[in-house]
């Protein structure tokens, strides 16, 4: 044990690492094969009337694929992203105006403390009524909730935007619209970016769940349809759609913020 | 003194609330710094010297009095001057080079790419920091970051230099480049500096005139021409018998502030 250790961390170099990495990466698909195959294995000599089997949900999934999986997949997608290209934009822009004027805020918190309080997906119901069964409730829905998540970070962000700077590019003979272009986005950019990354999850519950409750397309609607028909099944061949929508989504925030936020990670 | 002077308090005071309470920071205060001057203001701390470049700057307003630059009142942020905070308020997702041409971006300078980048690497140059221009300052010392900070308010050549305490952090050595640096600039520029320290061997290097404060609440206690002639070798000055002289002197009065400074 302390042998190992005294070995493991430093001293070994880069080839040391490298081995490391690869030793994790092997792990990783042992681990998840190992997973699948008892899965698998449960499914054959157990019951797979609860629990499917992989083999099962792979080549429902095939099927799906050739039929019209792309659709529902792609009514999630453009729920998500066109909630988000209203709700992100408004979000910073309140949080913005807002965080800049201290008057407004304390006039509009009870207001807004209020109607966070509501646990928003219960809005579902409601946008379902005022718009339809098609993607507008979904969308307005996935616009809330990510509006609320990104305002909340851009409101603290620029809160915390050092006085000294404002009072630096005044004194400078900063514009407004320049204090706004080269301080205020860049400086509460890093808090609108944690707020993006906390707000892409929820976009896809938003989407999903206002699926779920009424839809003609879309993977809750998958998922709703699936259960209704004990189709376990296609159930689960929904989730790992979802499953990897959902990780491709963490993927892409990490690598947007790694690339905005570079001059923070060559610091230290 | 000159005819009209560059910068004046007019029985400039400074009261601060807060928690119920009122506190004077700064006891009306007169001063005049003539165009091109180096004014140095030492005094122990909450003595209201920085107060008094705020107020300069425009970011504060006089509770009584005024502050008046080139014949006019002060009230908004100050455009004439560049200000040095003590702390180096550098735009940290900014490179070395973007943040020293920050002020040359600004729609009320229209300088050209071409030109920014030049003065840019003029600057840099001065300040020494070559090679640096691609780090960000969570890559750079304290004393590097400071030397960013002096280049960015010298690249647009503000007529009026507000510095406060901007070496403290440094060390001694360092400290010596950086007054060499300074005095060579501001005199190559013909600016009014207005110099906030603790130290008062600083003072005496920099100043053309050092002004010594008492402790809360401020004001003037001291007022004492530097006659040490220019150019001055911030390395040598130090040595030298008139040096000694004028410090001892502003130490005696400096030193009971000091002493009822640190009861606070």
């Amino acid at each position: 044990m302390s042998v190992a250790q005294a070995a493991s961390p430093a001293g070994r170099g880069a080839a040391g690492r490298a081995a490391d990495e690869r030793f994790i990466l092997l792990g990783r698909i042992v681990l998840m094969m190992a997973l699948l195959l008892g899965w698998e294995l449960a499914g054959r000599f157990v019951d797979p009337t609860w629990i499917s089997m992989p083999s099962l949900i792979a080549v429902r999934l095939i099927r799906w694929a050739g039929d019209d999986l792309a659709v529902h997949a792609a009514t999630t997608v453009a729920e998500m992203a066109m909630g988000l290209s209203i709700g992100v934009p408004a979000g910073v822009l309140a949080g913005i105006l807002l965080g800049r004027s201290p008057l407004l805020a304390t006039l509009l918190r009870p207001i807004i403390v209020g109607f966070y309080s509501v646990p928003l997906v219960t809005l579902a119901p409601l946008l379902i009524l005022w718009f339809g069964l098609d993607m507008e409730p979904k969308i307005v829905l996935v616009a809330v909730i990510v509006f609320f998540l990104i305002f909340f970070n851009t409101f603290s962000g620029v809160q915390a935007i050092d006085r000294d700077l404002i009072a630096t590019l005044a004194l400078m003979g900063a514009s407004r619209r320049e204090e706004f272009q080269k301080l205020i986005l860049p400086a509460a950019s890093a808090w609108i970016l944690s707020g993006l990354k906390i707000a892409l999850p929820y976009a896809l519950i938003a989407a999903t769940v206002g699926e779920m409750i009424a839809a003609r397309r879309g993977l809750g609607f998958l998922v709703t349809r699936s259960a209704s028909q004990i189709d376990m099944t296609g159930l689960y061949a929904a989730l790992i759609v979802l499953m990897l929508i959902g990780v491709a989504i963490g993927a892409g925030a990490n690598a947007l913020e790694a690339h905005i936020l570079r001059w923070r990670a060559s610091g230290r | 003194m000159s005819v009209v002077a560059k910068i004046a308090l007019e029985g400039a005071s400074k009261e601060f609330t807060g928690r119920g309470e009122t506190v004077l920071a700064l006891q009306p205060t007169t001063i005049e710094i003539a165009r091109e001057q180096f004014v140095a203001l030492v005094g122990p701390s909450g003595c209201g010297k920085s107060t008094v470049l705020n107020m300069i700057a425009g970011l504060q307003a006089p509770t009584a009095g005024r502050v008046v630059y080139d014949g006019t009142p002060v009230s908004g942020p100050n455009r004439q001057v560049g200000y040095m905070t003590q702390k180096d308020t550098l735009l940290p997702w900014r490179s070395v080079a973007d943040n020293i041409g920050l002020a040359l971006e600004l729609k009320i300078r229209t300088v050209s790419a071409n030109n920014r980048a030049r003065r840019v690497a003029e600057m840099i140059e001065l300040v020494g920091l070559t090679g640096f221009e691609r780090h960000y300052p969570g890559e750079l010392s304290g004393g590097m970051r400071k030397r960013v900070a002096l280049a960015r308010s010298l690249i647009y050549e503000p007529e009026t230099l507000l510095m406060d305490e901007p070496f403290a952090a440094l060390d001694a050595q360092l400290r010596l480049v950086m007054h060499d640096e300074l005095l060579r600039l501001t005199r190559l520029r013909r600016m009014t500096v207005v110099f906030v320290t603790h130290d008062l061997g600083e003072a005496i290097t920099l100043a053309d005139r050092v002004i010594v404060f008492t402790g809360r609440p401020g004001r003037i206690k001291a007022l004492r021409e530097i006659p040490l002639a220019h150019p001055r070798d911030a390395f040598r000055v130090r040595f030298s018998e008139a040096f000694a002289h004028l410090h001892e002197e502003l130490w005696n009065e400096l030193k009971d502030e000091v002493a009822k400074g640190t009861d606070r």
